[in-house]
């Protein structure tokens, strides 16, 4: 109740000093939308008119490496009916799914430690910073490392503890997610860190006081309220972890052809830019199924209530 | 408990790194213990191997290219949502935004077809452009929480003393916004040295540092691909360390020569 009579006062202030200044505040917008004109352009040019003509070419007949116009779905018909084309799918959904898990309840305990039990932002400056060591080096650090003859292998081979490498480590699932969770971690990292910071120490301690257990104030405080940001950074690291072509495609294995990859095929070897684009909004749109899907279960497990509980 | 869970976890992002760091200076060509002792011969077979020196070359004009153009398209983003409202203001912000919403795969196909369709052919160009694409959005989101509280009644009072838009930006919100442009400017360098995944598509037959790493790796596994990953990591943090600086340096200068004049 507090809270609503504190801010109902200063909403009126700033909706009167509106109308003092009409004049003034509508000249400072306009001024705003020159200085929006050319970051605007470029937006407009290199990514929408893109997007676009990806989508008008998913429609078009393919020339090798080229295209013509046309109005089809045959290219739509092509991916669909081709079942190597859901195998691809799955293990890509399979990636993205299992990656933003991990990655999400790893990251949790840190980010809490972040917000909650430490002053210093020493600790995710120092993730944000891995975060920037090259996608592409921490891929080959793992190949290096899960190899035949890599660091874990040798180890183990040298100490007798096995006869032969373990093939398993590398060329697997298993070597694919948990590199995809090392290069996401940071990021995953970051979105729970600012989600967690909305929420004030005020309220778990209000929690505690009330004589709630910690598990209590988990379920019942913090994960109505930061349910937004879980969900946020689960479905940035699903789709990024699931659209990936490179980890697959060097520590995958022959089995491991994910969709991304297959698309990116489409336009480095095989030359079929328009089956290339309608795979892509394919993918695009099954992302979009995911997030409905996660949303409607976590309605239904009662963890995402309505927007009243944090506003 | 949760403090040594974190412990493990920062040791978990560094671990891999530390491993290709320290192979990198390995004595043999084998990428495994036990190590043989040091040597620095990786290094100095990268520094005379003339495809890498080529590549950094184009990395560098690449990440020059498109940090100056992110810096341009970003600091008229940042000035025009400073002075937006409301549903407009949260619409222009997404479409700031939106290039990175989509992965970088998306980018790469949309920009060959784009490229083809329009007749221009790939080159560092194109490389650049797309670049910009995706340093483009971090820069905005990076400079738009500290402009948020800048106070534009600042460059109004320069304005009602009878100074240009153009000198009211160059002797007032530049200033106090500088540190913060320089900052994001530089990390837009430092993405785009790491950029590869719109880089594939984008490219002619120009390689960038990435890319020679992509290649490398999908030939051999060799301490040289370790010393060119250590090389680039290097660089990146160095570019993340000077923009750390400079935020906070110039901000502290800001500060102390307020705090004189204040005197």
């Amino acid at each position: 109740m507090n809270v609503v009579n504190n801010s109902e006062p200063i909403i009126l202030d700033s909706q009167a000093s509106h109308t003092d200044q009409r004049g003034k505040v509508d000249k400072k917008i306009l001024s705003g939308y020159w200085l929006a004109s050319p970051p605007l352009f470029f937006l407009v040019v290199f990514f929408l008119i893109p997007s676009v003509m990806l989508l008008v070419a998913s429609f078009w007949t393919s020339k090798t490496f080229s295209m013509a116009p046309a109005a089809t779905l045959s290219n739509y018909a092509r991916a669909l009916s081709a079942s190597g084309f859901y195998d691809s799918l799955w293990i890509a959904l399979q990636n993205g799914f299992w990656t933003a898990l991990l990655s999400t309840v790893i990251s949790a305990p840190v980010a809490y430690y972040i917000v909650y039990r430490t002053r210093s932002n020493a600790v995710l400056y120092l993730a944000l910073v891995s975060w920037f060591s090259s996608y592409l080096v921490r891929v080959y650090a793992w190949r290096s490392i899960l190899g035949t003859n890599g660091v874990i292998n040798s180890t183990l081979l040298h100490l007798g503890l096995v006869d032969q490498p373990l093939e398993w480590l590398v060329f697997s699932k298993f070597a694919v997610v948990l590199t995809l969770v090392h290069i996401m971690l940071p990021f995953t990292l970051l979105l729970l860190v600012s989600g967690l910071r909305d929420i004030k120490k005020d309220y778990l301690e209000a929690s505690a006081d009330l004589g709630a257990s910690g598990a209590t104030t988990l379920w019942r405080v913090i994960m109505p309220m930061a349910h937004k940001s879980i969900v946020s950074s689960f479905m940035f690291t699903f789709v990024l972890a699931a659209s990936d072509y490179v980890t697959p495609q060097l520590l995958g294995g022959r089995d491991a052809m994910t969709t991304g990859l297959v698309i990116a095929n489409q336009f480095r070897s095989v030359g079929n830019w328009p089956l290339g684009a309608a795979m892509a909004y394919l993918l695009l749109l099954v992302f979009m199924l995911v997030y409905a899907l996660l949303l409607g279960v976590l309605r239904a497990a009662n963890l995402a209530p309505g927007k009243r509980y944090h506003d | 408990m949760i403090r040594l869970f974190t412990y493990l976890y920062m040791f978990f992002l560094y671990a891999p790194i530390a491993i290709i760091a320290l192979f990198s200076f390995h004595a043999s060509a084998s990428l495994s213990f036990p190590f043989e002792g040091f040597s620095t011969q990786w290094y100095e077979a990268l520094f005379h191997s003339s495809d890498f020196m080529t590549a950094l070359t184009n990395s560098a004009i690449v990440a020059a290219g498109s940090a100056i153009l992110t810096t341009l398209l970003g600091t008229f983003s940042a000035l025009a949502l400073m002075r937006m409202k409301g549903r407009i203001k949260a619409v222009f912000a997404f479409m700031n935004f939106a290039p990175i919403a989509l992965p970088g795969l998306f980018l790469g196909i949309a920009l060959v077809i784009f490229f083809s369709l329009i007749g221009l052919p790939r080159s560092l160009l194109t490389v650049i452009i797309g670049h910009t694409l995706f340093t483009f959005p971090f820069f905005v989101e990076s400079v738009r929480s500290r402009l948020e509280y800048f106070d534009l009644s600042f460059e109004e009072a320069a304005r009602d003393l009878g100074a240009s838009p153009l000198k009211a930006f160059w002797l007032v919100t530049l200033p106090i916004i500088g540190p913060t442009i320089a900052g994001a400017a530089i990390l837009a360098v430092a993405l785009s040295m790491d950029e590869f995944l719109i880089t594939v598509f984008v490219t002619g037959s120009d390689t960038t540092l990435p890319l020679m790493i992509l290649s490398m790796m999908r030939r051999a596994v060799s301490p040289t691909i370790n010393a060119a990953s250590v090389f680039m990591l290097v660089v990146t943090i160095a570019i993340i360390v000077i923009a750390g600086l400079v935020m906070t340096l110039r901000r502290r200068r800001l500060e102390l020569e307020r705090a004189e004049t204040a005197e």
